[in-house]
């Protein structure tokens, strides 16, 4: 072991990044490529009934304009494509945005330009574009993914009634939209029937089995390529109607399509965390033990899709709580349909973690002590010990760096000049999957080593973790080590979504890595060239590239030297499962409010995480500023505005869809726990990258009632709310 | 984007006359805000003329003590320039208090004067906007009006301006210099800008072939003690909900000076005269400038999205106030 696996490894590819030479799904060059640039629809309900292209046609550098006139029939997916529609299969409009031609041009700014000169006619229907107008009752949807949107455990309602303390509240939040900086965008490249998709994709493979579906093509006769993402979040995770819209369209002009979406149109067709309601109801015992929750959560779905996506996991199994009853309603609205966001269980876990808080002021217990006295290692929907829960430390390590023990309880009693100072905290916890997969290594002629899997590093190291587990399996140098992924011809690996990439293919590295590295000591041990001739394997350890007898060093080989003897490369495959579960964590954050003017500054974050192993405390810290962050940005300002009269969104840009700048940004401590999970093939490490920002909004809230005594119970906290 | 022409300026006089004979022809600045709208397809000119090779990049102290800024100067060497952060800390702080340090390395003085609202209706083709189509009508007074005006609006128009540096100018008595081949002419940067009335789309009184050289500000002794609070929905890189601008002088508890200007409130950078003339001679006290903000504010009207900003733009203008007082510049 040369102990890569932990340490602060700095990004292999971050060289390639910072110096632009790293090619991005939309740099790679595609001779011979057309641009295309969509034409959306202006109205939200109702139909398209009439579309003339001909001053598009008659634009310089036009090749061809389609409507759903021009258009093959396509088979709509099933999930991942959350859409429940393909755009330019017919004349109905599900909501503004929604693409209604596509525009052929040999440059980009042609085919932007004819874009704007297509006339399209509707008809138009009021449409519905908030909770507030949806003018219906909201209702139980069917399972999503075979998970229930309704689960009890014990019984709430009368546990409810008997509750010695009952806290009632109602929380809300708007709709926010992902915004990675880079856009989506794909290129498609027939050739015959084989079709090449250069793809900003969080999954090559689930996007080659959607639009497999889409086009009733077998999976093998489309390639996928996804080598390098400017962010996801989610919203590169599903496929969209653009892909399969854009690969239809270059079927029909017989040449490679580009298309990347403005920022605008990622705000109507890459999917959007949903506006939610949350009712809570909690009863608990006098010394704070819950004894029942009641939650029913509304969030907005669309005429064609009924999946939500913002579920309850905190609600159900974050603390110990024999009764519980939670219900995930819906209703239907005319916008864009909503997908997974990073964090789902954000959402809901933003009123439960300001519920515990309003609770612990009723009883007068302090916040963090509260959390303690409900603390549970046991599963609660299982019953079973949770294998590896280090939570309870987690609070102590951060309490301590934080100073809560010095906190003064009192609403409002802290002042600085003009600002108010308040303090406070929330757990952090988020459940993470873990999705079969396979990898594969060669070691070539050179004695390098190539790991081969078909993942994605959305951003978060996993090209670098890849490599320091190959490394560590190897005994080599990570220089010696090279990651190839981002592409569906590779090893099959799923999305880089629900926080599963470490958990799902770092096994699967390993295990390749491990039978690789046996493979060529075994090459050594039988070849009379070789110094180790006759030794047996288990005496031979690798270091540095090296292979070395454990009890007489001088005894040694190479990898190089061996490979190269033995004539042809050494190629493994390694396949682990794993399981799932859940990382978890704490956020204490201080803000300042200004007395006046109502303004929240967010001044100081500490969180400590239990992840268990940390595989690269740069990237894993990464994650957590990250998350505090957008944590930020959720609680003080993120927010999508619709024009309720025609359910067009009013902010589809970065100047007025506001995510923090650096100054709203202090330092964070980043703390971790950092203890293996014996549970886990992932070399011990959980899941994690979306636990750290699911209790941001909340700490940062309950940090504003204690500044100022106010508790503002709908996000964003924007400044008019305290004034 | 639709084609256009180009044309790089050599020297004002073709600048002005090329703008004046080519139809539909426009000057382009630093561009950051028209390159933008013609992105959008909101502004579709047939030609640019690029002014940026102008001669117009002087900050020059006149005679008497005031100062003369070329029209190209950068708004982030302006906001860094010692005789403006000496003489008109309000101008410096509003500068950089304004859009990002790139923005702020390429937009140029005269083109942050005719930047247009940022109001979202006018951006979205498929809105009624008078300003973008006149007699179109006004989504926004219906719809979403959060960042809209509160003073000066009118049925047809509730769009705000959206400059900082244009807020301080409005408090210094600044006076804009316009050049077109009819010959030169000065106009007070408050009557630069206008209500929109009936007319939202004629945004300024200059005519569409004037281009602005220079701005000069007066010997302003009140100045030195200036500053300037925005208030907004994040710390950096947002338009002001409200901003003020204002410089104050106290002697012996009374208020001998004051200027004051409110940004993010009208179609046009708002100078305070309401509320200078109740300051003006009074008491230097919470309860003055209070009843300053009241009397400036009286006239403010609401819609349900933006009425807090009333509140807010009050309890701003004391906030600013008081800061003058009680760090001891205002003295």
């Amino acid at each position: 072991m040369n102990g890569l696996v932990g340490r602060p490894v700095e990004r292999v590819e971050g060289h390639a990044k910072v110096t632009g030479t790293a090619r991005y799904p939309a740099d790679d060059p595609v001779p011979g490529a057309l641009h295309g640039f969509l034409v959306t629809s202006t109205v939200a309900r109702g139909e398209v009934t009439d579309i003339d292209t001909s001053a598009a046609l008659g634009h310089p550098g036009v090749v061809a304009v389609y409507t759903h006139r021009e258009m093959p029939r396509l088979t709509v997916p099933p999930f991942p494509y959350p859409k429940g529609f393909i755009p330019l299969q017919g004349t109905a409009i599900h909501h503004a945005g929604q693409p209604v031609a596509i525009v052929l041009a040999e440059t980009l700014e042609q085919a932007q330009e004819a874009a704007s000169l297509v006339q399209v006619r509707y008809r138009s229907e009021p449409p519905r574009a908030v909770i507030d107008d949806a003018g219906q009752q909201p209702y139980l949807p069917p399972p999503f993914r075979d998970r229930p949107n309704e689960f009890t455990r014990g019984d709430a309602s009368r546990a409810l009634a008997q509750a010695e303390v009952r806290v009632e509240a109602h929380y809300s939040s708007p709709t926010r939209h992902h915004n990675p900086i880079e856009p989506h965008a794909t290129t498609a490249h027939w050739d015959g029937d084989r079709l090449t998709l250069h793809e900003t994709t969080q999954g090559v493979n689930v996007t080659r089995g959607v639009v497999a579906t889409a086009f009733g093509l077998p999976a093998d006769r489309i390639r996928v390529l996804a080598p390098y993402l400017g962010g996801g979040f989610g919203a590169k995770g599903p496929v969209w109607p653009h892909t399969i819209v854009n690969a239809a369209a270059a079927r029909l002009a017989r040449r490679p399509v580009r298309l990347v979406l403005s920022r605008a149109q990622m705000f109507t067709l890459t999917g959007h965390r949903a506006e939610f309601r949350q009712h809570l109801k909690i009863g608990a015992t006098r010394e704070g033990r819950l004894t029942a929750i009641v939650e029913t959560t509304t969030a907005q779905l669309t005429t064609t899709e009924e999946s939500i996506f913002n579920e309850s996991d905190s609600t159900s199994t974050l603390y110990t709580c024999p009764n519980v009853h939670i219900r995930q309603e819906g209703v239907r609205l005319d916008i864009a349909t909503s997908s997974y966001m990073r964090s789902p269980e954000t959402t809901a876990h933003f009123g439960l973690e300001t519920a515990l808080d309003e609770l612990s002021w009723v009883l007068g217990v302090d916040p963090l002590e509260l959390r303690r006295r409900n603390h549970t290692d046991i599963d609660q929907e299982t019953g079973l010990r949770i294998a590896s829960k280090h939570l309870l430390d987690c609070y102590t390590t951060a309490a301590d760096a934080f100073g809560w023990s010095r906190r003064n309880p009192a609403p409002g009693a802290t002042r600085d000049g003009d600002e108010y100072i308040g303090w406070g905290m929330a757990t952090e916890a988020h459940t993470f999957s873990a999705i079969p997969a396979t990898a594969s290594v060669t070691i070539g002629l050179d004695g390098k080593a190539v790991l081969r899997i078909a993942t994605q590093d959305i951003g978060t190291g996993t090209r670098t973790i890849i490599c320091q587990i190959g490394a560590d399996a190897l005994g080599v140098p990570i220089t010696d080590v090279h990651a190839v992924i981002g592409d569906s011809a590779l090893p099959n690996a799923s999305l880089s979504a629900a926080s599963a990439t470490i958990a799902s293919i770092s096994g699967p590295v390993d295990r390749a890595a491990r039978t690789a590295r046996d493979t060529v000591v075994g090459l050594a041990v039988a070849d009379r060239r070789s110094p180790l001739f006759g030794v047996p394997v288990s005496d031979v350890e690798t270091r540095h590239g090296h292979l070395i007898h454990t009890r007489d060093q001088a005894r040694r080989d190479t990898y190089r030297a061996v490979v190269s003897r033995a004539g042809k490369p050494v190629e493994t495959t390694g396949s682990v499962p794993n399981v799932p579960g859940h990382s978890y964590g704490v956020v204490f954050a201080e803000v300042r409010v200004h007395a006046r003017l109502g303004a929240v500054r967010v001044t100081r974050v500490v969180t400590a995480h239990d992840m268990g192993r940390v595989m690269n405390r740069r990237t894993a810290r990464g994650q957590v500023l990250g998350g505090v962050t957008w944590g930020i940005g959720h609680a003080l300002m993120e927010h999508t505005v619709y024009d309720r009269a025609t359910a067009r969104v009013v902010n589809p840009n970065l100047s007025t869809y506001l995510v923090p700048v650096c100054a709203d940004v202090p330092s964070v401590e980043t703390l971790f726990v950092d203890r293996p999970d014996p549970s886990s093939t992932a070399l011990g490490a959980r899941g994690f990258g979306e636990t750290p920002i699911t209790g941001v909004p909340a700490a940062i809230g309950n940090a504003v009632y204690h500044a100022t005594g106010r508790r503002v119970r709908d996000l964003p906290i924007t400044q008019d709310k305290l004034l | 984007m639709r084609p256009f022409g180009y044309v790089s300026a050599p020297d004002v006089a073709t600048a002005v006359r090329v703008v004046s004979t080519e139809p539909n022809a426009k000057f382009l600045g630093g561009g950051t805000n028209l390159v933008d709208l013609m992105r959008e397809g909101v502004e579709r000119p047939d030609t640019l003329v690029d002014v940026t090779g102008l001669p117009l990049t002087a900050i020059e102290e006149l005679p008497g003590g005031g100062v003369r800024i070329g029209a190209l100067v950068r708004n982030a060497r302006l906001a860094a320039d010692p005789l403006i952060r000496s003489r008109y800390p309000v101008l410096s702080r509003a500068l950089l208090s304004g859009a990002s340090a790139q923005l702020r390395n390429v937009a140029t003085v005269g083109g942050n004067l005719v930047q247009r609202t940022r109001c979202p209706y006018f951006y979205d083709h498929a809105s009624a906007c008078n300003k973008r189509e006149p007699g179109a009508g006004c989504d926004a007074i219906g719809g979403v009006n959060r960042n809209h005006a509160v003073l000066g609006a009118s049925e047809h128009c509730i769009a705000t301006h959206p400059s900082d540096m244009a807020v301080a100018l409005a408090a210094l008595d600044a006076v804009v210099e316009l050049e077109s081949v009819r010959g030169t002419r000065r106009v007070p940067l408050l009557d630069l800008h206008r209500l929109p009335g009936e007319t939202p789309h004629v945004e300024t009184v200059l005519t569409a072939d004037e281009l602005i050289t220079a701005v000069e500000l007066p010997h302003l002794p009140v100045a030195a003690a200036s500053h300037y609070r925005k208030v907004r929905d994040r710390a950096s890189y947002a338009f002001a909900l409200v901003s003020v601008a204002a410089a104050l002088h106290v002697r012996e508890g009374v208020v001998t000076d004051v200027r004051l200007a409110l940004g993010g409130v009208a179609a046009k950078p708002w100078r305070a005269h309401q509320a200078e003339r109740v300051l003006l001679g009074a008491e230097a006290t919470e309860e003055v400038f209070l009843r300053a903000a009241d009397a400036e504010l009286a006239a403010a009207t609401g819609l349900p999205d933006n009425t807090f900003k009333i509140e807010l733009a009050r309890r701003t203008i004391v906030a600013t106030l008081q800061e003058l007082l009680t760090d001891g510049s205002a003295a």
